[in-house]
């Protein structure tokens, strides 16, 4: 508190100022997405682009209603979202072990980065529709591309994360006899837990291109399927609501696990103040 | 006086065209779907054999998604785009005023694959089977509505399963007991996996067209409405060149194989076949000198294939094969000309499926002969 005051003192700025500035950095993200939209209000009245390709707000408002209403919205945005959580689930599992794996093993970085930088290396869209042909053209096929597309940032941060650990306080669970287990637990995993979380926030963001991109190579369903089969009836309104719900999807995700980043790491800002 | 006007205007318009078209090619892109590849022979032949700069235009050709090809046309950022019947349909129905001007494939080229073991003798016998479709849209799907309509049949009475474009491996692995397919090509690649032992149980094929159940109206050039109008003697013009292209690839499908070489990368062109090929098409060019009927040229394309298996194996003529089996969906005493009744046929079928919720329109509308050789429109 002391040494909030004196940072406080220390800037020019009015205690009225800075709440100013707080609450238009807070307000700020609203703001754009209000000019966007004013924007795309603006271009659709006065006709600048036709309406088959951009359609107006008031339209995809009302498609956005009717999708919700008789339940098409939901159905395929749920099956998306699922594919999503199963292929984070699975992808951020098999990078974390393998990436703590590798940062214990040097000889296994060695071993197997050929072929995780290769694969990493390749655009998904390239080898889904492989993917589709081993797994099925069911949710497997998803499932297993979502894991594809997030492994690997996982996996580097945690090669990162647990390489970053300090050697002196390595030293010091030596020194106190610590136990593989004890030293995974109260060093490795709270020192990882950051850069992990940092990783997994970009996974998530991920996720989405990995479900959709497998939704696109094999229709079905999910909010993939929902832009092809919208776009073939050439409803483009539609088409604009399922991808904003793709957008929607993934910024939730994003900001549960910055929330979940934020409860995790409280211990660590407030031990770092 | 304005009587003598009129008629020499008349008869110098041609000439006039003709001079233009002679005198400054116009940039055009024609929008196409899919990839390149061989079934799009016309098109290649038409830059190459010089159709369409005889018809005053410098083309050149994009490939995207069918609703991509209607929206550019529709909003007059491209002139020209090859669709289905169909999507001209449904698109109409959504406020894109675009008119089909020629019909380039005469037969629905969709049709149901099943191994030659199973008896669909009878449609019916459908009731109760896994069947593969890529997708729920799509001529695809309107095939397969087709053909379970006409047996009496609804979706809900099979198992569909929609597998992407991959009948070919789905198919074989024995996911499903049939697909929905293009005739002209994907029946081929299961028949040599078949015979080469990669596809299960399965050592022969058959196929249901939709084509032999109704009469559906297929892929075809469009303009939009509004160039259409602007620009009758454009559109003319393009469907004069198109057409002549068209009629050149039936006419010799080993020069139509050879003009596609320069566009169509995984075409097999080793030495031996394209000499081969060359020879064959000049041959073709002589025989076609002495002014050989329909029933005739389709006599020599099936010529063409005998004489080159003997030369060559299966898996290098595949393309040839399916660039033969097209040209028989092309093919047609007059070239272009797309019937009300196969239209309405089309509107059935998507009324049916749930697509049109109210009146599509006029069909009438939506397409016009006034521009095809031999319409009396």
């Amino acid at each position: 508190m002391q040494q909030k005051n004196k940072f406080s003192t220390g800037s020019r700025r009015s205690p009225a100022g800075v709440n100013r500035g707080a609450l238009l950095r807070r307000v700020s993200p609203f703001l754009t997405i209000a000019c966007l939209l004013l924007l795309w209000q603006w271009i659709s009245a006065r006709e600048l682009i036709s309406h088959i390709l951009v359609p107006p707000p008031a339209e995809v408002y009302l498609a956005f209603i009717d999708s919700l209403v008789d339940g098409t919205l939901l159905k395929h945005a749920s099956i998306t979202l699922e594919e999503m959580i199963y292929g984070l689930a699975l992808g951020v599992g098999i990078g974390l072990i393998i990436g703590y794996a590798i940062a214990k093993a040097p000889l296994l970085e060695n071993i197997l980065s050929p072929v995780i930088v290769a694969f990493q290396s390749t655009p998904i869209v390239a080898y889904a529709p492989l993917l589709v042909i081993w797994f099925g053209s069911g949710p497997a096929s998803k499932v297993v591309t979502t894991a594809v597309i997030v492994f690997f940032p996982t996996l580097v941060n945690a090669i990162v994360g647990i390489r970053s650990v300090s050697p002196n306080l390595r030293d010091m669970m030596r020194s106190l006899k610590a136990g593989r287990w004890q030293t995974f637990r109260h060093l490795e995993a709270p020192s990882a837990l950051p850069v992990v979380l940092a990783g997994l926030k970009t996974s998530t963001t991920l996720a989405v291109i990995g479900a959709v991109v497998g939704e696109f190579v094999s229709q079905g369903s999910g909010l993939g399927y929902l832009v092809t089969s919208a776009r073939n009836l050439y409803d483009t309104p539609l088409v604009v609501v399922a991808v904003l719900t793709m957008t929607s999807i993934s910024l939730s995700l994003y900001g549960f696990v910055a929330y979940v980043e934020w409860r995790f790491l409280l211990w660590q800002r407030r031990s770092s103040s | 006086m304005l009587i003598l006007i009129r008629l020499i205007i008349l008869a110098t318009l041609p000439l006039a065209i003709l001079t233009s078209a002679q005198a400054e090619p116009v940039n055009e892109r024609i929008l196409l779907t899919f990839i390149p590849n061989v079934q799009f022979a016309p098109f290649y032949m038409g830059i190459e054999g010089g159709h369409f700069a005889a018809a005053g235009f410098n083309v050149s050709l994009e490939h995207l998604q069918e609703p991509e090809v209607l929206d550019l046309v529709a909003v007059g950022q491209a002139q020209f785009g090859i669709v289905s019947g169909e999507q001209v349909i449904l698109a109409r129905f959504r406020g894109r005023d675009v008119v089909y001007v020629f019909e380039w494939f005469q037969q629905y080229p969709v049709g149901l694959v099943y191994s030659s073991a199973m008896d669909l003798s009878a449609l019916e016998n459908l009731r109760g089977m896994a069947i593969g479709v890529p997708g729920r849209f799509g001529a695809s799907y309107s095939g397969l509505a087709t053909l379970l309509g006409s047996a009496g049949l609804s979706e809900a009475d099979i198992d569909l399963r929609e597998i992407g474009f991959n009948a070919p491996e789905v198919f074989c692995l024995g996911v499903v007991d049939a697909a929905i397919v293009y005739v002209n090509n994907e029946p081929l690649q299961i028949q040599n996996l078949a015979l080469d032992g990669d596809c299960g149980a399965v050592s022969d094929v058959d196929v249901i067209t939709v084509a032999s159940q109704v009469d559906l109206v297929s892929n075809g050039l469009i303009v939009s409405r509004a160039y259409l109008e602007e620009e009758p003697d454009a559109v003319a013009r393009m469907v004069t060149g198109l057409a002549g292209a068209l009629r050149a690839v039936i006419d010799n499908p080993a020069a139509a194989y050879l003009a596609s070489m320069k566009y169509v990368d995984s075409l097999p062109a080793e030495e031996s076949l394209v000499t081969a090929l060359e020879s064959a098409a000049d041959k073709q060019d002589e025989f076609l000198v002495s002014n050989p009927d329909r029933d005739e040229i389709a006599l020599s394309r099936r010529q063409l294939m005998a004489d080159l298996a003997e030369r060559f194996d299966r898996n290098t003529l595949t393309q040839l094969n399916v660039l033969l089996n097209t040209i028989e969906l092309w093919d047609a005493e007059y070239l272009g000309y797309s019937q009300l009744a196969s239209w309405e046929a089309m509107r059935n079928t998507l009324d049916s499926m749930g697509f049109l919720d109210d009146e599509a329109g006029n069909l009438q509308d939506a397409f016009t002969n006034r521009f095809v050789a031999g319409s009396d429109e």
